[in-house]
């Protein structure tokens, strides 16, 4: 028989104290440490009162794909909390640095805050070795901070996608821990539909333009099949000279170019 | 999710002079998924009465069928079209038989009283009526709808302006809503007839 | 709330049965919904922040004059809404702190960009413990143009053009789209990226006419409006009444 006793000792996370590598993360940018971590946990105060008003990304889509040039990332921008759209206009790629793009979908404060910490820890990378970081290494500074959170509660679905010295790099990382390297992902609710489009089309071979067209079409599609996904559909372009902002189009006014005989 | 966001719904329906208007969005969904950008949830029962259902689609079909039954033996039986009093009595007394296993619908009914001047109910999922002489809405976001008919209804307007003001509530309520939209329709009653429009809205 | 809540679970009797079945867990909310509404909109050289100054426990009015807006800097003002009073006082007192802070480390006030970020890793410093308000800074930023920020309750930023945040959020936002997105008026011109294209007066009538409307249908939002004009010349304020029911 396994000895299966140390399950009912009572779980600590890994960062639960003050001393560990990541636990001073928090410290570091804010004197509002999180408050009574323990005792929380130990009086367990209901917290779903909460819940309803995070913004959450779950309802979302969002991709990205290498291919023989570059890698192209594509999102929608919708926020909703219930079946109430809280904003239309998320800003949902997160500008890391000028090669490195990271994508939301989960939490949004959990998203934004986590990326902008891990855009400090490439810098100090940078200054610390005179030379950029790479993609796997980003994405695996990322994995060790959402590690060192599991069990917490945070929820982040994201890929990690960007340029260094072995070419393009892609990562999809998420909230359990997870740390994949592929070559086309699409995360969120509208995802299944974002695939549809890509599987049947995606050719690693593809010219500039037939990428970020398959980009934009999938994100597209999703928008108008998923209820949790719209707003714009924004597609950007990473190569060896950093990532590029290529477009942002409404997804009505695509709908209506896509179908131009639809009433 | 509750069952009367299943499918997904907004609806309102208006007061004129002289007039009455019911919108309504155009989406068939399961849960997120969408199905159809083309399903009606609004029916001609006669000249003088709309009737609009929002919430579980099975049901809004149901009903609409046993009351289009009830309606044609009521026409056979008496010679006579129902007048919209009638109607709005016979809708909240089906649901009220189905007190224990009721429709998940909530129905909105406008239309015009023998004399031309406007009616205006709406229905809990049981059967409370609810008689109004401004706006009712119904819907999985009625919050984004209210305040939307709050800060724009007026009363008396015209056919035409009351047509704008319905098209502009209810556009701008279903942009804030998910399960809600992929474009509209919005039937103006008159004297003289009703009048059926199809409108653009958001496709996502 | 606690004895409420006890109330209803003895007349439904699930206290007995719950003691039946064996050992409860016991839970406890650290949270009182003190609810209003704040909301702001900022135009080309000015931005307007308003809150209601109603505060209320579940059916009860607790005060009809308890304020939601907080100077930060002579060009930033914090908003509150939607929230638990004792978390407002909590984030209000610690930014004022940190801006105190500031002046001294730095020797200059913080731009309005700073001031929202710094809000937002206060709130997402309590990721695990929220406090539950819902935040909106407003000001000028450093072009001297308008611009506002939103929160989630956890520090979520966006600088949009017009928010509103808390109990009547849902009444008041499609309006406030309608009227300044203008997305549904064909012929009407769409608005700059980063303000709207009304004049103050315009702007303050929008911001009255939408929390007259919102106090019809949110019984929590009502009594009176603070509404405060944040130009180049500094904080005006202005109080407007709403309906006493």
């Amino acid at each position: 028989m396994m000895d299966l006793a140390f399950l009912d000792a009572p779980f600590t996370p890994a960062c639960a104290g003050t001393d560990e590598p990541d636990g001073h993360a928090l410290d570091a940018l804010d004197a509002a440490r999180p408050a009574m971590l323990g005792p929380q946990r130990a009086l367990m105060p209901n917290l779903s009162e909460v819940q309803e008003h995070l913004k959450i990304v779950h309802g979302t889509t969002t991709l990205a794909f290498k291919y023989k040039s570059g890698v192209v990332v594509a999102v929608d921008s919708r926020a909703s909390a219930g079946a109430y759209i809280a904003s239309q206009n998320v800003k949902k790629v997160i500008e890391i640095n000028q090669f490195l793009l990271g994508t939301m979908a989960g939490g949004a404060a959990d998203c934004q805050y986590w990326q902008r910490y891990l855009g400090m820890r490439c810098r100090l990378f940078e200054l610390n070795h005179k030379e950029r970081i790479s993609v796997a290494a980003a994405s695996k500074l990322f994995q060790n901070i959402l590690c060192g959170y599991r069990g917490y509660g945070l929820s982040i679905g994201t890929m990690v996608a960007g340029w260094d010295h072995k070419g393009p790099g892609l990562y999809y990382l998420d909230s359990e821990g997870a740390r994949i390297e592929g070559n086309l992902f699409s995360v969120g609710s509208g995802s299944l539909f974002a695939y549809g489009i890509l599987d049947s089309n995606y050719k690693y071979d593809m010219e500039f333009a037939d990428a970020i067209e398959l980009g934009r079409r999938a994100i597209y599609h999703a928008t108008h099949n998923d209820a949790y996904s719209g707003g714009t559909v924004r597609v950007y372009h990473i190569d060896g000279k950093g990532w590029r902002r290529i477009s942002e189009d409404d997804a009505t006014v695509l709908h209506y170019q896509y179908n131009p005989g639809k009433k | 999710m509750s069952i009367s966001q299943y499918n997904g719904s907004a609806m309102i329906a208006m007061t004129g002079k002289g007039c009455v208007g019911i919108a309504a969005d155009r989406r068939l969904g399961i849960r997120n998924m969408t199905k159809a950008c083309d399903f009606k949830k609004v029916f001609q029962v006669n000249d003088k009465i709309l009737v609009g259902f929002s919430g579980l689609a099975t049901d809004l079909q149901t009903l609409e069928q046993r009351l289009r039954m009830r309606c044609n033996m009521y026409k056979l039986r008496e010679e006579r079209e129902i007048s919209i009093e009638a109607f709005g009595n016979l809708v909240a007394s089906m649901q009220y038989e189905k007190r224990f296993g009721y429709y998940f619908v909530e129905p909105v009914i406008a239309g015009l009283k023998a004399d031309n001047s406007p009616y205006l109910m709406s229905s809990d999922i049981i059967g409370a009526q609810c008689f109004k002489d401004d706006f009712v809405v119904a819907g999985d976001t009625a919050e984004t709808l209210f305040g939307m008919c709050e800060s724009v209804y007026r009363p008396d307007l015209g056919p035409e302006e009351l047509f704008e003001v319905l098209s502009q509530c209810l556009l701008s309520g279903v942009d804030r809503d998910c399960l809600a939209g992929w474009g509209a329709t919005v039937y103006i009653m008159t004297p003289e007839g009703v009048r059926e429009t199809h409108l653009k809205g958001r496709m996502d | 709330m606690e004895t409420m809540s006890r109330d209803v679970a003895a007349m439904s009797g699930y206290g007995a049965s719950s003691a039946a079945a064996g050992p409860t867990m016991h839970q406890w909310s650290p949270y009182v919904m003190n609810s209003g509404t704040v909301m702001a909109i900022c135009g080309k050289d000015f931005a307007v922040i308003a809150g209601d100054t109603r505060m209320s426990v579940g059916y009860q009015i607790q005060s009809r004059n308890v304020g939601k807006l907080l100077k930060v800097t002579d060009k930033a003002v914090l908003g509150t809404g939607g929230h638990c009073q004792a978390d407002t006082l909590n984030l209000q007192k610690l930014l004022r702190a940190r801006m105190v802070q500031y002046e001294h480390q730095n020797g200059k006030t913080p731009k309005t960009s700073a001031v929202a970020q710094l809000v937002s890793q206060m709130l997402y410093g309590r990721r695990f413990f929220p406090l539950l308000t819902k935040n909106i800074v407003a000001g000028l930023d450093e072009d001297g143009v308008g611009c506002v920020y939103t929160f989630d309750v956890v520090g979520c930023l966006e600088r949009v053009r017009v928010a509103c945040d808390g109990s009547a959020e849902e009444l008041i936002q499609p309006v406030l789209d309608n009227l300044l997105e203008r997305q549904h008026q064909q012929d009407k011109p769409k608005p700059p990226p980063l303000h709207v294209d009304l004049s103050r007066e315009d702007v303050v009538n929008i911001v009255k006419d939408a929390f007259t409307s919102a106090g019809e249908r949110d019984i929590t939002t009502g009594d009176h409006v603070d509404i405060w004009v944040i130009d180049a010349s500094g904080v005006h304020q202005e109080k407007f009444d709403l309906k006493y029911d």
